[in-house]
């Protein structure tokens, strides 16, 4: 028995050594070493989309044989968790060369000078990258980055069939909070939400507790939906870095929507909605929805999804107009890069029309050059499918995406209030100056 | 004579101790040091650290938010381990009985806890959406789970007693098992029915396993993050799910704000210690081991 | 199928003490293999079985109540059971169900459908293609390896002073251990993520492994807990025969201790297979990334991507069902010892 013991302990032991000889390989260890092997330099691009990531890596061969003595690697994080890893490793002097930066989350990383300002090596290329992507980037007076996607505007997904059923054009929509006999918009909603047996929501008789159908997605989501509805109403959501929201204009395009969704029934309710923002998507896509109002990030997703016929019309008309939000993402240089000359060669490459190009041969994203933005164009019409609107509706009058340098902290103040709000237990004027309060208070921290 | 095996014996105890020690000081303690440090100080990752002194502290306890997260948490725990312990010692003793079956579903009611939370919430995610949900095709209605600041707390709690039961099931059934026959037998010859049996001699008997089912599970719900997170990113209707473990992850990742997260971490850390040691006092008194 | 016999059973343990020692020691513990195979033939017998290491010895206690009445709690028992058995699998019912859906389906039907066709093709991407799992559950299989063998190892040694060794610090070094169980992940990751950032440690196997192969406070808690309620008298028998304190550890404490130690293997395989916050900030790329990283990442900004997601859940869990199917009855078996030689 004690024999059997000490065999079992030299087994064990002889495993264990063993063990922490041979493991520490990973199948996916990058072959040769990664730096200056003979003059050789790695540039790293930390990136979030698996479909542009595609795209970087036919673009990066081009620039490589282009450029013998420079190597690019991109390096995939998961969106979930990007700007959590990201400020963790720019923190501890990890970043990689060149990394992505959305609108939302840039300010404090250039107010803490660790991106690369854009200089005076760009101003040729300058002038090609979309105007409001160069805005929306610029703070204290410089660029922070080279504009890399843009989402272009909102436009409206339609399913065909239940237009034509129920006689609605969507070309022209307009909605008018104060006079409702200017607001063709939600009397085209209600005629596309059914109830179980077929009646619409502006019939007596609509039953709003068996709705098979839906008028419009109607919902809490910011770059779809109600940042687009205040703008368009002539409202405000910020004022430089002050929020704004709880403002005449913007409370009213507020209400609106939040009607749209309690009072006429022409959106699900906001206890789908509010924390799945997958819901209205997939409630499109399966055939549920009349009108889906959203961006070019849905069209691959609805073009791959969607069985009926479907086409893309303008958002409907507020007011103000048609005032879109535009968002965009930027290349961002790592300020303490250990390879200056070559990161900033290789942003070069990324703002150049033909480096670019790449990013939107396969339909994945809008190139933020706008000399690349034809093949993007080229692909879908090969898809037959025409994504003119969000190029229209990006040239139209836009309204500055969100921004701030605690923008996640206000964006936590104020959404549970806002859930409330949209789920109509908290009155919406009141809603809003309380959630108003918050995200200043946040911002300011 | 004595007291050099003494005191070699406590060099014996010392050295045992020490890659341990290595460990958790170099990797605990460490970081907690510095987290106490981090408390005094006002700092998001990318500027400097600012010293503030005690300024966190005295916002973050003036700030209601968190005294209710603080509150939601202490219900969240009183909902989930009562009924976890419970439910999960009902099941070992059911699998103890030798019923044919009973390996089969010792190593299902497990599948919960070994499962990775992240698809866990989305799951139950789409088993409590109002519209489609599937609890709500069974029940009938549109109830909104999630949504309803009465309902959601008790949705989030059973979905971390389910997770856990089996989990606490393993324990028990280890417990149960080493039960010496003499006991119970020699209970049952003096004329005890299976009722006493189990209340007036397997129970006592379990405290040990009790003990330690009792403690980790009170220091893991008291953190418990993941599915509450995956299932209410928000704190829930009306912060009625925001335990102190997803305020404290909102403020280290998403405001940044690592100087309230830290003080946030160490008020938690003394509520903790504060229950064990009112747990390892309720029961030490009750469990003997054969020590000398 | 053995036929049980009448034999009086042969006590293993040679004291009276067995009334008066409390806890998890693994005595005469019931056979779940033996149990079964006798309630087949017997299915109302009441089970009282031991084994010993030497063999199978079963004994039968006489029922001490009318079989009506057992045939009635069998059968609620069942009821209890296949109740929890159906709550415990329906979430799981369709998390596979979505796995075995293509994109495509899962998109345009409810989630609640089932899949038609029925499509391995997610677990043919996670398996083929730059993004295949093959690296993620090797590296994750090495360090859940090296983890367990680390972590077990030196917890057992600590455990085992805290629980049989006499020394001034003793109490306090413990509760020492035990506090620092009581300081959330989320705040010690950040240092944690320093020390190694300036170590030159990050995105490397050895950041994986380094916090956690030292030794486990949680382990050592466990194990102290089933150290301390071994009888005395084996260990003063033991000292008797003039065994040392590591010889005792090694040949008398660890044997007796298997139930608990394939439970804390399990324990720790587990919360290292499923290991996710950590991971994910020290390492970088597709490298050493873990399964639960590899996971997430197959999301993307815009889609869930969860049929995708389900099926990587669903092999992710494969190994650890077979793992504790195979250790759960070294959780139940018996060990009793025929006495010190």
């Amino acid at each position: 028995m004690k024999g059997l013991w000490r065999k079992g302990a030299a087994l064990a032991a002889g495993a264990a050594s063993l063990a922490m000889v041979v493991t520490g390989c990973s199948p996916a260890a990058p072959n040769g070493s990664g730096n200056s092997s003979g003059g050789n330099v790695t540039v790293t691009v930390r990136l979030w989309d698996d479909q542009v990531q595609k795209a970087y890596d036919a673009s990066f061969k081009q620039f490589e044989s282009q450029n013998p003595g420079i190597t690019v690697k991109t390096v995939l994080e998961p969106y979930s968790t990007y700007f959590d890893k990201l400020r963790t490793d720019v923190s501890g002097g990890n970043a990689d060369d060149i990394f992505w930066i959305s609108g939302s989350y840039f300010a404090p990383y250039a107010d803490n000078e660790n991106l690369m300002a854009i200089g005076s090596d760009f101003d040729s290329e300058k002038a090609g990258w979309v105007p409001a992507a160069v805005d929306q980037y610029t703070r204290n007076g410089k660029l922070w980055g080279v504009p890399q996607l843009t989402d272009g505007g909102i436009a409206v997904y339609y399913n065909k069939d239940m237009l034509a059923k129920a006689g609605v054009d969507p070309a022209n929509l307009s909605w008018n909070p104060a006079d409702p006999s200017k607001d063709t918009f939600l009397k085209a909603a209600q005629k596309l939400t059914l109830d179980a047996k077929g009646h619409t929501a502006d019939d007596p008789a609509f039953d709003p507790n068996h709705i098979v159908q839906y008028g419009f997605n109607a919902s809490q989501d910011l770059q779809a939906i109600y940042y687009n509805f205040i703008g368009s109403n002539g409202g405000a959501f910020q004022d430089g870095e002050n929020f704004v929201f709880a403002s005449d204009k913007s409370a009213q395009a507020i209400q609106y929507i939040v009607d749209l969704i309690n009072k006429y029934h022409v959106s699900p309710s906001a206890a789908d909605t509010n924390d799945n923002g997958d819901f209205m998507r997939d409630a499109f896509i399966q055939g549920k929805v009349a009108m889906f109002e959203s961006g070019t990030y849905n069209l691959k997703n609805v073009s791959d999804g969607a069985k009926f016929g479907w086409s893309i019309a303008p958002m409907p008309a507020g007011p103000d107009g048609r005032v879109s939000v535009v968002n965009n993402i930027i290349a961002a240089g790592n300020a303490k890069t250990a390879h200056k000359d070559a990161t900033t060669k290789v942003l070069q490459w990324l703002g150049s029309a033909d480096g670019a190009r790449f990013i939107g041969s396969e339909g994945a994203a809008v190139p933020a050059v706008t000399a690349a933005q034809s093949s993007y164009n080229e692909y879908w019409k090969s898809q037959n499918v025409d994504a003119s609107q969000f190029a229209k509706a990006a040239q139209g009058k836009t309204i500055g995406a969100p921004i701030g340098s605690n923008y996640g902290a206000a964006f936590n103040a104020w959404k549970p209030i806002f859930n409330e709000i949209f789920l109509g237990r908290t009155p919406v004027k009141e809603g809003l100056q309380k959630a108003q309060d918050a995200a200043n208070a946040a911002m300011k921290q | 004579m004595a007291s050099r095996l003494a005191r070699r014996e406590a060099g014996i105890g010392y050295l045992l101790l020490t890659p341990s020690l290595f460990g958790i000081l170099a990797f605990l303690v460490f970081p907690i040091l510095v987290v106490i440090w981090l408390s005094l100080n006002s700092w998001d990752l990318l500027s400097p650290a600012r010293f503030i002194g005690l300024r966190n502290f005295t916002t973050v306890f003036a700030d209601p938010a968190f005294l209710r997260s603080m509150l939601v948490t202490v219900l969240f725990v009183l909902m989930v381990i009562p009924l976890q312990t419970a439910l999960g010692l009902l099941a070992a003793v059911l699998l103890s009985r030798g019923l044919p079956g009973s390996a089969l579903l010792r190593v299902v009611y497990v599948i919960p806890w070994i499962c990775a939370p992240l698809a866990l919430g989305v799951v139950w995610k789409w088993i409590f959406a109002p519209t489609g949900g599937a609890l709500n095709a069974v029940l009938g209605g549109t109830t909104p789970w999630l949504s309803d600041p009465l309902l959601a707390l008790p949705a989030v709690a059973t979905v971390s007693i389910w997770s856990q039961v089996g989990y606490v099931a393993l324990f028990f059934t280890a417990g149960l098992a080493a039960i010496p026959e003499q006991v119970t037998d020699a209970a049952r010859i003096d004329g005890a029915n299976a009722w006493q049996v189990f209340w007036q001699v397997k129970l006592p008997l379990l405290r040990p396993t009790m003990f330690f089912v009792l403690v980790t599970g009170i220091i893991s719900s008291f953190q418990a993050f993941d599915s509450i997170y995956a299932l209410t990113p928000n704190g829930g209707p009306q912060g009625t799910t925001d335990v102190i473990a997803t305020r404290i992850y909102g403020e280290a990742f998403q405001t940044f704000n690592l100087g309230r997260a830290s003080v946030m971490a160490l008020v938690l850390f003394v509520v903790l210690v504060a229950v064990t040691l009112a747990q390892q006092f309720y029961f030490r008194k009750r469990i003997t081991y054969d020590l000398s | 199928m053995t036929s049980p016999k009448d034999t009086p059973e042969a006590t293993a343990e040679t004291d009276a003490d067995a009334t008066t020692e409390l806890g998890a020691v693994a005595k005469g513990e019931p056979d779940a293999a033996a149990m079964e195979e006798d309630t087949a033939d017997f299915p109302l017998a009441e089970p009282a079985l031991r084994t010993t290491r030497a063999g199978r010895l079963e004994a039968r206690r006489p029922s001490s109540r009318p079989s009506r009445t057992r045939l009635g709690l069998n059968l609620l028992s069942y009821l209890v059971l296949a109740a929890g058995f159906v709550l415990t699998v329906a979430p799981f019912i369709l998390s596979v169900m979505t796995a075995f859906k293509t994109p495509g389906q899962f998109a345009s039907e409810p989630a609640l459908n089932p899949p038609s066709p029925v499509t391995v093709e997610n677990f043919i991407t996670l398996f083929t293609g730059e993004r295949n799992f093959w690296a993620p559950i090797a590296v994750t299989a090495q360090l859940v390896l090296v983890v367990v063998v680390g972590q077990l190892g030196f917890s057992v040694l600590a455990a085992y002073a805290f629980a049989r060794i006499q020394f001034r610090l003793r109490d306090v070094l413990f509760w020492g251990y035990l506090g620092t169980m009581m300081v959330p992940q989320v705040v010690t990751v950040i240092p944690l993520y320093t020390i190694f950032s300036q170590l030159g440690l990050r995105n490397t196997f050895w950041a994986l492994v380094l916090p956690f192969v030292f030794g486990s406070p949680y382990a050592i808690f466990l194990l102290r807990e089933y150290f301390r309620a071994i009888p005395e008298d084996l260990i003063s028998a033991a000292r008797l025969d003039g065994a040392g304190t590591l010889r005792i550890l090694w040949s008398i404490v660890i044997p007796l201790s298997r139930p608990i130690l394939a439970t804390l293997t399990i324990i720790t395989v587990v919360s290292h297979w499923n290991n996710f916050l950590w991971p994910l900030i020290i390492t970088s790329g597709r490298t050493w990334q873990t399964v639960t990283v590899a996971t997430a990442a197959l999301q993307s900004q815009y889609n869930g991507n969860w049929t995708l997601v389900m099926a990587a859940t669903t092999i992710a869990l494969a190994p650890l069902l077979v793992l504790f199917a195979i250790f759960q009855k070294n959780i139940i078996s018996s060990i009793a010892i025929t006495g010190f030689k």
